[in-house]
């Protein structure tokens, strides 16, 4: 399946984002002929006895003719799914080993999902972090043409680029904020690169709060495998540190260290019910969202259709 | 430090390299802004640090390497001044003249010896192997029989072979050999070489070693800076000390200072027969001595025992430590048989021998004489006394004879003296076992002589046997003895069935005075005239004490000197053999120092190798064959404490140049040490270093 997916760095040369959203949903939606992620539908579920309270519209009068019995039909109810994408454009996501930005890749993940949701008739927002200075919230809206809101203000933070080193769960506090009302799905596309851990400990708050949570966890190829040679001068993203190495001299405790990590944050997050994904920036984007909408498509029956199916039917 | 090719430094200029390689290759690192600097950091904080320094250490490694190569090419030199002798090469005769005496043991930061034998290999190698070379000892008594040499190897090889002895220095006389062997040889260049603490006590006349004539002198500086402070024991006495008991010693012990510091508290210890037994400290003044009494007691049965006297060590432990044999004296007892009692005191026969037994009647004077008449004898047990003499005394009965026949032969001793109650026939008839001779009838050498001629025609003694015990206290003239007027002596007839007989004093006219023999394990002595004034006036000489003293002590084989007198290293010690067949000394490691088992005929046997200081042990087999330890002959061998004093000889006491120096000269000397070897080495070095660098 993998082979039908457009390479990322191709992809990223598709032009406007909008585009890119709309390709990626397209591809990811070949391998999955129903997007799992459905907000609203009026689709009959089952029928149960009348009783009284029920409202009449609903009815089976057809099933009263042939059983001689009041059944009332029961629908899945329709429910505005609220999503809400935080993009962490902090200086880390700014580094690119050999192909895409880390944010470039995080940004066109999150449009396709955007893309998604708003199809769908969801509202979506965004919040993005990494630079204290400007604050970026846009709130969640479902009409279509939010969606070209949504898709400029990712645009915008592209073009300025990563820069900063806060933290993402400044904005996943505002999320917090933003949806203290209602349930919300809450995807996030970060490195985690933070040095306080607030971020991991923010998102298992957020599932505490009964939110959805997906981590799409963006890494470059070159943080996960460290392919350097010869005298190297490492230098900061966010800070103005520099450290001279010789990196064959380090690779194997620098790459423990980073499976340390991701083991960690990977347990971390899963022990506390967040859906977690790993994503390398060489690896397909509909991949990783076709990935990410199966896992919601799995996670739909536990997390919601309970809650949902309880609130009764619609004629 | 000089450079003998200074134009090959410019190739310095070539540690340039390595710093530009460095500084480019720094500059060249590729920069990547990488994200996960925190992992970065973590990894590295242990291997930034580590790989810095390996990469300055590899910088340095290689500044060093391009600089060390133009230094060894430029052959790098360093001069120094060196004090003591230029030592030239070539034909010449040369004598190494080294202290080896105790004082040479001397241990500051490492014996002061080795540094002199290092310092001689070192001139033996410059001389060149033309130089013919002799190796003295400076120390007392060393063998000077090396002579010129160009067998250089041997000459090594008795370098090595030098040990301090436990001898004083004597350096004039080594130097007097050292000018003797250079006067003998054709060369023109003839030097000496001293190598000494030069103490001035090893110095004495040693300017007057050589005339104006003599070799070049050449003294190696090898004394240590500073005073060469030292202290030692000079001298141990032992003296009885009836006031403390009947086993009581007095210990004194002289401590020399020979430093300019006031010693105080110095701590003596005293040890008897190796267990301390008493301490005490002494307060020494600067290049002073002082004397410290100790009074102790031998334990209860012991007639001898080794004293050894110690301080501290210092740094010339020889002489801290000081050994002496303590005895207590046992009292003599002396059975005197008077044949001719007098109511008269001075009349009496024996009134003059009782005196010189117990001067002044004294408790202290060691003998506990008791007098019996002739009658009297038969009922006296002889196993309670040491010795008889008989005085005087009429022939015995064969019964008594027989009974002090027996008493002699299981030890005692027995001094007999003739008077005119002796009758020669009738002493043939019954004493002759008691007898080295038989009498025969006195003559009278003042028979029919005026009161004037009487003096002229008097016998005196002569010939006595200087080395025997009873005469061992007078001096070989001896007027005390020589003086004495013998007017009538007894002759004496043929010889009895006794071993070991000696005549050991002699008259003028050649007759016999004193007649020794041995029967059994005990001895006789027969003394040919009165032991009163009635046939000689020896009794009012000075000799007749000291005579008589030592006789009864000889014949209870008692020998109050052995022992007791100090002995040096070097010095020979007689020791008397009494009745011994076979003597052993043992020295103070407990080797066997000397074995002597041809005794007969001898009364002592001289022992000289006392090279070891310390208490030697004497063993004696007896005529029964029985083999035990002779504690009252054990000695005790010390150092001669006039090396002890190290205190620097003037310059003036040491023999000048003479016509024979040519050139050396006792100036500090401009040497020139190559170092480039140093530098070759630094650079394999450094080579070596750089490939582990960078492995």
């Amino acid at each position: 399946m993998a082979s039908e997916f457009l390479d990322p760095i191709a992809l990223a040369r598709l032009g406007a984002l909008p585009l890119r959203a709309k390709v990626i949903v397209e591809g990811a939606l070949t391998g999955l002929h129903r997007a799992a992620m459905r907000g609203s539908s009026v689709e009959f579920a089952e029928h149960k006895e009348y009783r009284p309270g029920d409202e009449l519209r609903h009815v089976d009068w057809k099933a009263f003719a042939k059983l001689d019995r009041y059944y009332v039909k029961q629908f899945e109810q329709e429910s505005q799914l609220t999503v809400y994408l935080v993009l962490d454009a902090s200086g880390s996501m700014e580094f690119a080993g050999g192909g895409l930005r880390k944010l470039d890749y995080a940004a066109m993940a999150l449009a396709a999902v955007a893309h998604v949701a708003v199809g769908q008739q969801d509202k979506v927002g965004l919040l993005a972090s990494g630079d204290r200075q400007v604050e970026v919230v846009v709130p969640a809206r479902a009409r279509a043409s939010h969606l070209h809101d949504l898709m400029s203000v990712i645009e915008g933070l592209l073009a300025r680029g990563g820069r900063g080193d806060e933290s993402a769960a400044v904005a996943l506090t505002r999320v917090a904020e933003l949806c203290r009302r209602r349930r919300a799905l809450i995807i996030v596309a970060t490195d985690l690169f933070d040095a306080g851990q607030d971020v991991i400990a923010t998102l298992a708050d957020l599932r505490a709060q009964r939110h959805d949570v997906s981590v799409l966890h963006v890494l470059d190829p070159h943080e996960l495998s460290f392919p350097y040679h010869g005298l190297t001068q490492f230098e900061s993203l966010e800070t103005s540190q520099r450290v001279l190495a010789n990196p064959a001299a380090i690779r194997e405790q620098y790459l423990a260290k980073m499976q340390a990590f991701l083991d960690r944050a990977r347990g971390e997050l899963r022990a506390a019910g967040v859906d977690y994904h790993l994503l390398p920036t060489d690896r397909p984007v509909e991949a990783a969202i076709l990935e990410l909408l199966i896992a919601r498509s799995q996670l739909q029956p536990r997390a919601a259709r309970a809650s949902q199916r309880a609130v009764g039917g619609r004629g | 430090m000089g450079f003998l090719t200074p134009l090959m430094l410019l190739g310095l200029v070539a540690i340039a390299v390595p710093i530009g390689i460095h500084l480019i290759g720094r500059r060249r690192a590729k920069v990547v802004r990488f994200a996960a600097l925190e992992f970065l950091l973590a990894s590295k904080r242990r291997t930034a640090r580590r790989f810095a320094l390996r990469e300055r250490l590899l910088l340095a490694v290689r500044v060093l390497l391009c600089a060390v190569i133009p230094l060894a090419i430029a052959k790098p030199f360093a001069s120094c001044q060196r004090r003591g002798p230029a030592v030239l090469r070539g034909p010449q005769a040369a004598v190494l003249v080294i202290d080896d005496s105790f004082a040479s043991a001397y241990d500051q930061r490492g014996p002061w010896l080795r540094r002199a034998v290092e310092e001689a290999h070192r001139i033996l190698r410059q001389l060149g192997p033309e130089a013919e070379v002799a190796i003295l000892r400076a120390s007392e008594g060393a063998d000077h029989s090396g002579e010129l040499t160009r067998d250089h190897l041997r000459l090594h090889d008795q370098l090595k072979a030098i040990a301090p002895r436990a001898r004083p220095a004597d350096t004039t006389r080594a130097l007097r050999r050292a000018a003797q062997l250079l006067g003998a040889s054709n060369h023109e260049r003839k030097t000496v070489f001293l190598l000494s603490l030069l103490a001035a006590t090893g110095l004495a006349n040693a300017e007057a070693a050589w005339d104006e004539h003599g070799p070049a002198m050449q003294v190696v500086e090898l004394r240590p800076d500073g005073e060469l402070a030292n202290r030692a024991i000079t001298k141990l006495t032992i003296d009885p000390d009836p006031s403390t008991g009947p086993r009581g010693v007095a210990i004194t012990v002289e401590v020399g200072n020979f430093s300019a510091t006031p010693l105080e508290g110095l701590e003596i210890s005293i040890a008897l027969d190796g267990a301390v037994i008493a301490r005490g400290a002494v307060d020494v003044p600067a290049k002073e001595r002082r004397t410290k009494r100790f009074l102790a007691a031998l334990p209860p049965g012991e007639r001898v025992a080794s004293v050894t006297a110690s301080l501290r060590r210092d740094a010339l432990a020889v002489d801290d430590v000081r050994y002496a044999q303590a005895y207590v004296r046992d009292d003599l007892r002396v059975l005197l048989v008077n044949g001719d009692p007098r109511t008269t005191r001075h009349d009496d026969e024996l009134f003059y021998l009782e005196a010189a037994l117990r001067p002044g009647d004294r408790a202290d004077s060691g003998n506990t004489v008791r007098t019996v008449t002739s009658d009297e004898l038969a009922g006296v047990s002889l196993a309670d006394y040491d010795v008889v003499v008989l005085a005087n005394v009429p022939a015995l009965g064969e019964k008594i004879v027989a009974e002090l026949a027996q008493w002699i032969r299981q030890g005692g001793g027995l001094l007999v003296a003739p008077g005119e109650r002796v009758d020669a026939d009738a002493y043939d008839r019954t004493m002759l076992p008691l007898l080295p001779q038989g009498l025969r009838d006195p003559i009278d050498t003042t028979w029919g002589a005026t009161a004037a001629e009487k003096a002229s025609r008097a016998l005196h003694l002569v010939k006595w046997e200087a080395d025997h015990p009873i005469f061992a206290p007078f001096s070989k003239d001896a007027p005390e003895l020589a003086e004495a007027s013998f007017f009538k002596i007894s002759l004496l007839g043929p010889t009895t069935d006794t071993a070991d007989r000696k005549v050991l004093a002699r008259f003028t006219n050649g007759a016999a005075a004193l007649v020794e023999a041995a029967q059994g394990a005990g001895r006789i002595l027969l003394y040919t005239s009165t032991l009163d004034r009635e046939w000689n006036d020896l009794p009012i000489h000075a000799g007749f004490l000291p005579m008589m003293q030592q006789a009864v002590r000889h014949l209870a084989r008692q020998h109050l000197h052995g022992g007791q007198r100090e002995h040096l290293i070097g010095e020979s010690v007689a020791l008397p053999t009494a009745d011994l067949r076979k003597l052993e000394v043992r020295g103070p490691t407990g080797s066997v120092a000397y074995e002597g088992d041809r005794l007969a005929g001898k009364s002592q046997v001289r022992f000289a190798r006392t090279d070891d200081p310390g208490t030697y042990l004497v063993f004696g087999t007896d005529a029964t064959g029985a083999t035990g330890a002779r504690s009252e002959l054990t000695f005790a061998v010390n150092v001669d404490p006039k090396g002890s004093d190290l205190a620097p000889a003037a310059a003036s006491a040491l023999p000048r140049s003479g016509d024979a120096s040519d050139g050396p000269s006792d100036q500090p000397t401009e040497r020139r040490v190559e170092l480039w070897h140093a530098v070759a080495g630094l650079l394999l070095l450094l080579l070596l270093l750089e490939g582990l660098l960078v492995r």
